[in-house]
């Protein structure tokens, strides 16, 4: 999803002027040459995507569990029970509290790293493999190295703390440090490809009104306010949006590094579907909980779309 | 369709305004009808060919066995599928952990599973009940030479679900300690006969802790338990079980659980690992990597990592059965087993081939037994050549003291139960909480794991 996303604002927005003349004979080639192209695609998002869709929220009405035993329809009782389960509210809790301390970062980090890049410095293709490189590695790869660098007793991190003088920190054992060590790993592997995307834009702005506000006699800071990151509002946007989708829907590292311990601390609301579905068997109930975040993540997207575009 | 296009000699001879050689169009066409005709040609050669049918009445069989387990599942494989007798098995490997099961009873639940699984048996009773398993014919097994008197009597009442058999045990995987022989020799600790001597009381263990501590000038005891979902359960559950009380989880709650006594077990284990003589916030692979290292004199692990300290180098590596420190001898166990996952059209020569199988395999389990497994069929445990294993003799005994988790659906190997439990036990060994409150909180998660519907009854 993220890897496209980009291609689709970098097009220009411009329509060329003889669209209107020629909208009738578009719309006809589509239906016959275009619609066979996309058809193996319609047919495995209907097949794999729409229809799990639908079959889920049946599901979420019922008591389906992976046994033998006949589903019953159950109507709204596991989203009652749903909106009664501590669990479902305190990982949901952990997930807007990793959405929030990853994206900040993730943003405004991003922006400072492209900035740099393009500041000019020499060997630009060194920072840009050295903030793009961990983009690349595999989640799980991500989380060894990390495991290890979190390890409490002979890790780099208590390893630095120590012979600093510092006391050594339970990074994936205290609760309230876990959520922090899962963010700022988070924020090392995936923020290349933000960085990526505001490299891309700066690179793709016209110098010219930098040069008109230097000429005025504008310095350094001065341009980067006022003329460099007015312009890349939409990138901002962009970035924003997509941080916060791909935030809200953690599961791997997490799953990986600290299975949701300590005490639940960092257990993100997928994980409890995935216990509760998985290991519990209760795919009826799992249903229903996934269906509750669904909506929520509609709701969050709906409103950042309307509040970007106001600002626009 | 596959025959005509290919035949009809040269390509483009038929289009006289086309310059010859194959065109686009003629090699799409051409190249699409080949690759029909050789999908067409696949599945009918496939018929024809000997292993094809050999495979359609292989046995099927699921296990969970990887690395080195894996390997010498196959040479018992291998081993059983020699001569005119033997089988033909196929094996297909799974992951480990919480979705191996979930595949279990998925497959199970379709009615096509395969003809015969692994499951542990602290998992039974999520199984069984739900009719996801098929139970054992034991006059069948009888007949291939294995029966109820070739099994601890601890392990086979825990393959059974209401009299009814549903599991053959082909393992005891206990959690016992590993030590340093010469670090525990200097620190006193070793009998005459150079194994492991009994500490009999929680005093014992803590001193233990320390004098192993001062021979290798750094720690005690090891034990890897932050993050982890099963390390803390297994060590208390074995002390637990060591003070005689029981735990049981009745469906529907409140759990059955001796407070004081749990309260006693959870202040131990915070007095041994208090973060001086014994570290109390290892993770696994920490605790692992130090007691290799040399930097523990003892390690409280699964048995299954023997011959990880092997390859290690460790020169002289003991190893005993969690030591008894309250009143009655007990290790936390689980057990590796053969069941019949539930087919809804079960084939009965195969069930019968199925039975063969488990009786045969299980009586292969020496070879199983080198990787540091007690093997739970008893004839091979007695044998004399198991007693010359070194150091798998040593805990042999643990099989016969072995506590499984209580039985109930959700708990058990790779369940959310032992996570659970892991969590405030986790939060007591590091000191943020008391042990009281870790026992409150385990009291409340297991009522709360209780009290959800049981989605497999």
């Amino acid at each position: 999803m993220s890897t496209t996303a980009p291609a689709g604002t970098a097009a220009p927005p411009q329509q060329p002027p003889s669209t209107t003349p020629a909208a009738p004979r578009r719309r006809r080639s589509l239906t016959r040459g275009g619609g066979l192209f996309v058809l193996p695609f319609l047919v495995l998002f209907a097949l794999f995507l729409v229809w799990p869709v639908v079959q889920g929220l049946w599901m979420s009405l019922t008591d389906a569990s992976l046994s033998l035993r006949d589903t019953e329809f159950v109507g709204f009782a596991n989203y009652t029970e749903a909106f009664g389960d501590p669990d479902v509210w305190s990982s949901l809790g952990n997930t807007v509290f990793f959405t929030v301390i990853s994206c900040v970062p993730l943003v405004l980090v991003a922006l400072a790293m492209a900035l740099l890049v393009h500041s000019g410095l020499a060997g630009q293709w060194v920072w840009r493999l050295a903030y793009f490189a961990p983009y690349l590695l595999p989640v799980t790869v991500v989380t060894l190295i990390w495991t290890w660098l979190y390890q409490p007793d002979i890790g780099l991190g208590n390893q630095l703390l120590t012979s600093l003088g510092m006391e050594p920190v339970g990074w994936l054992s205290d609760e309230s440090v876990a959520m922090w060590s899962v963010a700022a790993l988070t924020v090392w592997w995936t923020v290349g490809f933000n960085f990526l995307l505001y490299l891309a834009a700066l690179q793709s702005l016209p110098v010219t009104y930098d040069e008109a506000a230097a000429l005025d006699g504008a310095g350094a800071w001065r341009r980067l306010w006022s003329v460099t990151l007015p312009q890349l509002r939409h990138t901002t946007v962009l970035v924003a949006m997509l941080q916060v989708l791909a935030s809200l829907k953690v599961f791997d590292q997490i799953y990986i590094l600290t299975k949701g311990g300590p005490n639940g601390s960092t257990r993100p609301i997928l994980e409890y579907v995935y216990d509760v579905g998985f290991t519990g068997y209760r795919l009826g109930y799992a249903s229903a909980v996934s269906y509750i975040f669904f909506a929520i993540v509609i709701v969050v997207s709906v409103m950042q779309l309307r509040l970007f575009r106001q600002e626009g | 369709m596959n025959s005509a296009p290919p035949a009809r000699g040269l390509p483009g001879a038929w289009d006289p305004d086309r310059p010859p050689g194959i065109g686009r169009r003629g090699l799409l066409r051409y190249g699409t009808a080949s690759a029909a005709a050789l999908l067409a040609a696949g599945p009918l050669t496939g018929c024809a060919s000997p292993a094809r049918a050999g495979e359609a009445s292989a046995l099927k069989v699921w296990d969970l066995f990887q690395g080195g387990d894996g390997m010498l599942m196959d040479e018992m494989i291998a081993a059983v599928s020699r001569g005119a007798e033997g089988f033909d098995v196929d094996r297909t490997i799974l992951d480990w952990g919480p979705s191996y099961y979930t595949k279990l009873a998925m497959s199970a639940a379709g009615g096509r599973a395969s003809d015969v699984a692994v499951l542990h048996l602290s998992r039974l009773a999520g199984y069984a009940p739900g009719g996801l398993l098929d139970p054992l014919d034991l006059d069948l097994l009888a007949e291939f030479g294995v029966g109820e008197k070739d099994f601890a009597p601890a392990v086979w009442k825990r393959a059974q679900h209401r009299d009814t058999v549903y599991a053959i045990p082909l393992d005891v995987h206990p959690f016992i300690v590993f030590y340093d022989k010469d670090a525990a020799d200097e620190a006193g600790l070793l009998d005459p006969s150079g194994h492991l001597a009994p500490m009999g009381s929680p005093e014992a263990f803590l001193d233990a802790g320390k004098k192993l501590a001062e021979v290798t000038g750094k720690s005690g005891v090891l034990f890897g338990h932050v993050t982890d979902t099963a390390q803390s359960w297994r060590q208390f559950a074995a002390l637990y079980a060591q003070t005689g009380a029981s735990f049981t989880l009745p469906d529907g709650g409140p759990p059955k659980i001796d407070i004081d006594a749990a309260v006693k077990v959870v202040t131990f284990m915070k007095q041994l690992f208090d973060g001086r003589t014994n570290p109390n916030n290892l993770d696994y692979n920490g605790a692992m990597a130090a007691f290799m290292d040399g930097r523990g004199g003892m390690i409280m692990a699964g048995e299954w990592e023997l011959p990880t300290f092997r390859k290690s180098g460790i020169e002289h590596l003991g190893a005993a059965p969690f030591p008894q420190v309250f009143e009655r001898p007990a290790v936390y166990a689980d057990s590796h087993s053969f069941v019949l996952p539930h087919q809804d059209h079960p084939d009965l020569a195969r069930r019968r081939e199925a039975h063969r199988y488990i009786a045969e395999i299980v009586k292969q389990s020496l070879t199983w037994a080198s990787a540091g497994h007690i093997p739970a069929y008893l004839p091979v445990q007695a044998g004399p050549e198991y007693a010359k294993l070194d150091p798998q003799s040593s805990y042999a005994a643990a099989g016969e003291i072995a506590v499984l988790d209580p039985p109930n659906w959700f708990a058990g190997a790779g369940g959310n139960f032992q996570n659970r439990m892991c969590q405030p036990l986790q939060s007591a060994l590091l000191g943020n909480t008391s042990a009281e409150k870790a026992v409150r909180q385990m009291v409340r998660e297991a009522d709360t794991l209780l009290r959800r519907p049981n989605p497999v009854a």
